[in-house]
């Protein structure tokens, strides 16, 4: 019965892992920027979700869509006005000008919010799915459902969509696409938008689980790196995966080896693993 | 030859008002400088806020008043404020400088155990005593530093009013599970704990720790589960504990007794779970419904919780209180010393006796408070009620968590 819960446990983490990379990944994969506000734009679409809540009394399950829309927006602006200037240039300068952005990022929330912890009380509760030898709880069941299923959105949009196509041939090599006619910028400030949604809708579903405050970011984003450089850069099939196993060596390891070993144990794997397949799970070579 | 007369004249004049003002002791010499490192930004802001709610209030009572009487002369108080950032590193390279930059003449001590700890050999090295508002692990004051003064209690003053409570009302339970957050305090509050219910006989079924950071507590709570425990004592700060919280009952984990420390007894721990909170059992150095006399700036702890209620809008918590209290406690030594001289000082903080509005300090001879019995609470009603010892309680304990 432990054994079960605890595969269940890791099962809804790891789809939460993934929709936490799965943005990061993108621009990544796509734009080669480390975007070090991935951690911020997740807090921030929580941080949207507990307001809705709180002042509107909007469910976080029924607003994810809005806080994604919300940071599609800020995405696209900050993309345009900001980070278009440096595509193309080392990563030293994008990581510094991303690390500059989240500071300011992060310490607007602080201001605004303050850094108390926040949590966002369901009323009422959603319950619980006791299937005698597991429990699940419905919001994290949801959570990840949601997130899983946005994700796989993401797959959809980039394998059966123009845009999508764009991306994928901006991401291959933008200077071939730009010869046929897609306009890179525009695809590049699209993708960041993208990318962002992704962590808006994220922070929104992570609000009904996780504790809220600016201090977070950081946490988040550190999940995003392992899983996006263990799936592979830019595939969305590789976070989904990565996250999933992510959640679950995590949740088994706490147990065979106690909770303070656990992510210890992670990396160790995520090294083994990288030795083994320096592009990641999916990654294919000269995308990184 | 009237105007080269002149000339000399307004020298003169000139010379000697910089003469009068280089030997006139300036302002700034009437004013004591105290050092506080904070973190003002990372994982510890919420408690580095708290901290300076407490040191504004105190600094601003007594620069109302005039400021500290020393000899007949009065001394405002400037506190040098520094951000280390949630940073143990940091929080000793600020120490350090606000020693020898800003020349501070005493010290309150960073947050928490693990940052007290490191900052005070930097208060050692240079024999300026540190007033530590926040450490409680025995293992900060066994370095046989001279000037490191805490106002908490040890960890032991927690557990052992806990474990007796527990014993008491509940004979019948046995089992016990801990989860302790991997940190010099949390870790070792866990330690104490695991001390004080083997003495009464529990049996500890699970004891492990999580790490710092960590975000996700599931798989420690399904062993727990497991475990099938009667009393689940859970250690860490205020987002580990709203985490392990809502994972427990996630799972449908419930005991006859959950206890949790550091978090609880903070009003938005109790916002952010929400009738999870109900029944939960902690236990703080400070609570505002205590009410000691003093001989200090505030006159009691009613006196004190009216002030900071009227200042910051809500009643304070003890992390808050504590701000405030190491600023009485500095005060009154220096009162007593009658001298800003830190051996005089020191001295008087050895000495001990102090009647605060935080209880009554006199410090043991490693340097740690021994004279007061922190209170065991329990959230009831929303509200956080004393529940031991029966000299300050104001409800009953009660049995059971869902």
């Amino acid at each position: 019965m432990l054994f079960l819960q605890v595969m269940a446990d890791g099962l809804l983490l790891g789809g939460l892992y993934a929709s936490i990379a799965a943005g990061f990944s993108l621009v990544w994969g796509v734009l080669n920027i480390i975007n070090l506000m991935h951690g911020s734009f997740i807090v921030l679409g929580a941080y949207l979700a507990y307001f809705a809540n709180q002042r509107y009394g909007i469910n976080p399950f029924l607003f994810f869509p809005v806080a994604g829309a919300a940071l599609f927006v800020i995405g696209f602006v900050i993309q345009r006005l900001v980070l278009n200037r440096v595509i193309g240039k080392t990563v030293l300068i994008t990581l510094t000008l991303t690390f500059g952005l989240d500071l300011v990022l992060s310490d607007l929330m602080l201001q605004a919010f303050g850094a108390d912890y926040r949590k966002l009380v369901l009323h009422p509760s959603l319950g619980l799915l006791d299937l005698h030898l597991v429990v699940i709880p419905l919001d994290r069941l949801f959570a990840t459902a949601a997130s899983l299923a946005a994700t796989c959105l993401l797959w959809i949009l980039l394998r059966s969509t123009r845009l999508g196509r764009a991306i994928v041939a901006v991401r291959m090599d933008a200077g071939a696409a730009s010869l046929m006619g897609v306009r890179a910028e525009a695809v590049y400030a699209v993708t960041f938008g993208i990318a962002a949604a992704m962590a808006g809708l994220s922070g929104s579903l992570l609000a009904a689980i996780f504790p809220i405050s600016p201090l977070m970011s950081g946490a988040y984003l550190a999940k995003s790196f392992v899983i996006c450089v263990l799936g592979g850069l830019g595939s969305v099939p590789g976070v989904i995966v990565a996250g999933l196993l992510l959640g679950m060596i995590e949740s088994i390891s706490s147990i065979v080896v106690g909770p303070n070993f656990s992510t210890t144990i992670s990396f160790v794997l995520l090294l083994s693993l990288l030795f083994f397949r320096p592009n990641g799970l999916f990654g294919r070579r000269g995308f990184e | 030859m009237k105007i080269q007369f002149f000339r000399y004249r307004m020298a003169g004049v000139i010379a000697a008002g910089l003469l009068a003002f280089a030997t006139t002791p300036p302002a700034l010499a009437q004013t004591l400088k105290i050092g506080a490192p904070l973190p003002v930004t990372g994982a510890l802001s919420p408690e580095g806020t708290k901290l300076r709610q407490g040191y504004d209030l105190w600094l601003g009572q007594v620069n109302q008043a005039g400021g500290i009487s020393v000899n007949g002369k009065k001394y405002k108080v400037e506190l040098v404020y520094g951000d280390y950032q949630s940073n143990t590193p940091r929080a000793v390279q600020l120490t350090e400088k606000l020693i020898t930059d800003d020349k501070v003449n005493f010290l309150f001590s960073p947050f928490g155990s693990g940052a007290t700890k490191a900052a005070s050999a930097v208060a050692e090295k240079y024999g300026i005593p540190m007033l530590a508002s926040s450490a409680s692990s025995a293992e900060v004051f066994n370095q046989g530093y001279k000037n490191l003064f805490g106002l908490y209690t040890d960890n032991s003053t927690l557990s052992e009013p806990l474990a007796t409570l527990v014993h008491a009302k509940a004979p019948g339970l046995k089992r016990v599970a801990i989860l302790a957050r991997n940190d010099l305090y949390p870790l070792s509050l866990a330690n104490e704990f695991e001390k004080s219910v083997k003495k009464r006989g529990f049996s500890v079924v699970y004891f492990e720790k999580y790490p710092i950071g960590a975000l996700d507590h599931a798989a420690e709570v399904s062993e727990i589960q497991a475990q099938k425990p009667d009393w689940i004592i859970v250690t860490g700060y205020i987002n580990d504990l709203i985490l392990v919280r809502k994972q427990l009952a996630d799972q449908k984990v419930t005991a006859p007794v959950l206890t949790m420390i550091n978090g609880p007894a903070y009003k938005e721990w109790i916002a952010a779970t929400g009738p999870l909170a109900e029944n939960v059992t902690t236990a703080s150095w400070f609570h505002s419904v205590l009410n000691y006399r003093s001989t200090d700036i505030f006159g009691s702890t009613h006196n004190f919780v009216k002030l900071f209620t009227a200042k910051y809008g809500s009643e304070p918590d003890f992390t808050q209180a504590s701000g405030a209290a190491v600023g009485v406690l500095l005060q009154e030594a220096i009162q007593r010393a009658q001298s800003i001289d830190p051996d005089r000082v020191r001295a008087q903080l050895q000495k001990g006796g102090f009647k605060t509005f935080f209880g009554p300090i006199t410090f043991g001879s490693t340097g740690i408070a021994n004279s007061y019995i922190p209170p065991v609470m329990q959230i009831q009603g929303g509200q956080v009620k004393v529940v031991y010892p029966n000299s300050v309680k104001s409800a009953e304990f009660r049995l059971g968590v869902k």
